[in-house]
């Protein structure tokens, strides 16, 4: 599966971590490096898939959640985080995304569920 | 306060959990084998913290400092002597030529480790309690120790320590450092009433 892919993390190294395992996959990607800049970019560039880091600078993650899915309530969000809470998990579910990875990341757990969750957008079975 | 040695064998296999895992996905990212050695769990008055943690740390300290809100509250940090912190990027990073200082991308890598490591403890004990905390953006601190202990315990309500000794082992070598959660009395009591009760249903 090909598509276009926003990474939005505070974290170079996160950064650069999502954009070498989606490349080795194909997957064509963008950047932002806080959540208004992830706001611009989305409109911009219209990915196919978010995937959104939590605790960053300025915006919160949840709140850019919130946002993105206010512009384009179709939009798939996955959120890609540290924070290994359950009630992050349940926090994030409730607010739109698609799935949740925890860092440090897998080369297959995020291949995986990166193509699930455009798989479940191509059907329409969003949130 | 102190803790029992039931209390202190029940945190420590619950970092030990929380820290499988993350030492697990840091093999996966660096390609390298990562260990995480069972770690070592002690509570300090923050009084004594200096004490218990001087020996170790003489000289200046890389601190990744991530404050935490919510019905558990307080400061985490991950303290690496600053040899440790270079030796620990140039591991993960895979530089072949070993270096002596701090450059922005080790800085970076650092920070991060930091933030997955004081995420997978924290998260544990939020899921544990059963709590939702937040925290807040990871900062990377260079400094001496007596710095870092004025900055994280000046909170009059902050009197305990939880002091969270580990060692990576990749590849050959082994860098040890701190992880050290500053407490309030209430939320450290908190955390051990839940520590027992999650002791007590073990292998029920």
């Amino acid at each position: 599966m090909s598509g276009k892919v926003l990474i939005v993390d505070d974290s170079a190294l996160s950064r650069r971590t999502l954009r070498r395992i989606l490349e080795s996959a194909s997957y064509e990607v963008v950047e932002a490096d806080d959540g208004m800049t992830a706001l611009e970019v989305y409109f911009l560039e219209k990915p196919s898939l978010v995937l959104l880091d939590l605790v960053m600078k300025g915006m919160y993650g949840l709140d850019v959640l919130v946002k993105l899915r206010e512009m384009d309530p179709n939009a798939l969000v996955v959120v890609a985080s540290a924070d290994i809470q359950s009630s992050t998990r349940k926090m994030v579910d409730e607010a739109g995304a698609l799935a949740f990875i925890n860092k440090p990341f897998i080369s297959e757990q995020v291949l995986a569920v990166v193509e699930k969750a455009l798989a479940e957008g191509a059907t329409g079975e969003t949130n | 306060m102190k803790l029992t040695e039931r209390q202190r064998d029940a945190l420590s296999e619950l970092i030990n959990i929380a820290f499988a895992r993350t030492g697990a996905a840091l093999s996966e990212l660096t390609g390298h084998r990562v260990l995480l050695e069972v770690p070592e769990v002690n509570v300090y008055r923050t009084a004594e913290l200096r004490g218990a943690l001087a020996k170790f740390v003489p000289g200046d300290v890389a601190s990744i400092h991530q404050v935490f809100a919510g019905p558990v509250a307080g400061d985490a940090l991950l303290l690496l002597n600053y040899a440790g912190a270079v030796q620990l990027t140039d591991l993960l990073t895979d530089e072949h030529k070993p270096s002596n200082f701090l450059d922005e991308s080790a800085r970076e890598v650092l920070t991060e480790v930091g933030n997955i490591l004081l995420n997978a403890c924290l998260g544990m004990f939020g899921n544990l309690l059963n709590v939702h905390v937040t925290f807040s953006v990871p900062r990377l601190h260079l400094e001496t120790l007596d710095e870092l202990i004025a900055s994280t315990t000046d909170k009059p309500e902050m009197h305990y320590a939880l002091v969270v000794y580990t060692a990576f082992q990749i590849r050959d070598s082994s860098v040890k450092g701190f992880l050290v959660i500053v407490l309030s009395v209430a939320s450290l009591d908190r955390l051990i009433q839940e520590v027992d009760a999650w002791e007590a249903q073990q292998g029920r």
